[in-house]
């Protein structure tokens, strides 16, 4: 069980694979509401993008973002532990046919006055090894006895 | 209350009442809407991304932990920034790019919950030939607690 104080730089964590494909960018569209025809029209995706041409459509780069919360979220629930950040940027666009899977590598721990942070890097990366997205993670372990006080509304 | 009667998913729709890179001022807030975090919303967005845990899908399982009850996950500001934002806003601009995202996150949202978005572009900028807009977003629930916050920044169609 993941807890503060057994947690040491340079731990791993492995997020879920994921398969992207039409149906999966369309669900996207359909789950969060961004219909941006970079994500659905074929025709649209022949044309170049100021010097950029995709050569097809993409999946949205908050896929990413939603598949960086998973793999934190699932890891930091056992440990009564809460993603407070996540700072991420797109690499490289992502396509139908790709699998891609993030991973995070922790980067520091560091106590404030009133609780305990871990930084993790966090990196998506696709079949190829290719790194198509990259960032980074703040997540909170608050003190024992704090935590219903820290979510509860 | 108002709340968009139904969500136009036809983003070439309206395009030519968006406002391009030239009319988008810094530090003008956007239009938006106050918008009805649905049980059946979050569990699509959570099925789109593999999101499966019972915080987010089983109610007495939630009730046991810390939260009291279902919520969404963090990253349902991915849903929320075009559920709360009228069909004429720029982010909706067939061709927007975005380049990366950070965010900060207080309270989890819930199912039932009624958001809010403050926004607003915070910054734009020229670099490599194309045209940035860097956009500053709050969400808030119905007891005006902070739910998350976060930057970002698009590239615009010329």
């Amino acid at each position: 069980m993941t807890s503060f104080e057994n947690l040491s730089v340079g731990d791993t964590i492995n997020g879920p694979t994921f398969d992207v494909s039409r149906d999966s960018i369309r669900l996207f569209c359909d789950g969060s509401l961004d219909y941006n025809p970079l994500h659905l029209d074929d025709d649209y995706m022949k044309n170049s993008f100021g010097k950029t041409n995709f050569g097809g459509i993409i999946m949205h780069g908050m896929n990413n973002f939603g598949l960086i919360t998973r793999m934190l979220t699932d890891w930091a629930y056992p440990a009564g532990a809460i993603q407070r950040r996540l700072e991420t940027r797109w690499l490289k666009p992502v396509k139908p046919g790709d699998t891609i899977q993030p991973v995070g590598v922790v980067k520091s721990k560091q106590l404030t006055q009133k609780s305990r942070w871990v930084l993790i890097d966090v990196l998506v990366r696709n079949q190829k090894g290719e790194h198509v997205a990259a960032g980074e993670a703040m997540v909170e372990f608050p003190l024992s006895g704090s935590m219903a006080a820290s979510i509860a509304s | 209350m108002t709340q968009a009667p139904q969500f136009e998913t036809d983003f070439w729709k309206d395009a030519n009442l968006r406002k391009v890179w030239d009319e988008i001022v810094p530090g003008e807030p956007r239009k938006t809407i106050p918008y009805k975090l649905t049980l059946e919303a979050i569990q699509l967005y959570c099925r789109s991304v593999g999101e499966d845990h019972p915080l987010y899908f089983d109610e007495a399982y939630a009730r046991q932990t810390p939260y009291g009850g279902l919520i969404a996950p963090p990253s349902i500001h991915i849903l929320l920034m075009f559920a709360c934002t009228p069909a004429d806003d720029w982010m909706r601009t067939p061709g927007t790019i975005n380049a990366g995202q950070s965010w900060s996150y207080n309270k989890p949202a819930r199912p039932g919950d009624t958001i809010t978005l403050q926004a607003r572009a915070l910054d734009k900028f020229i670099k490599r030939e194309r045209l940035f807009v860097v956009h500053d977003n709050v969400f808030f629930n119905q007891h005006g607690d902070v739910i998350c916050s976060g930057r970002g920044q698009t590239i615009r169609p010329a």
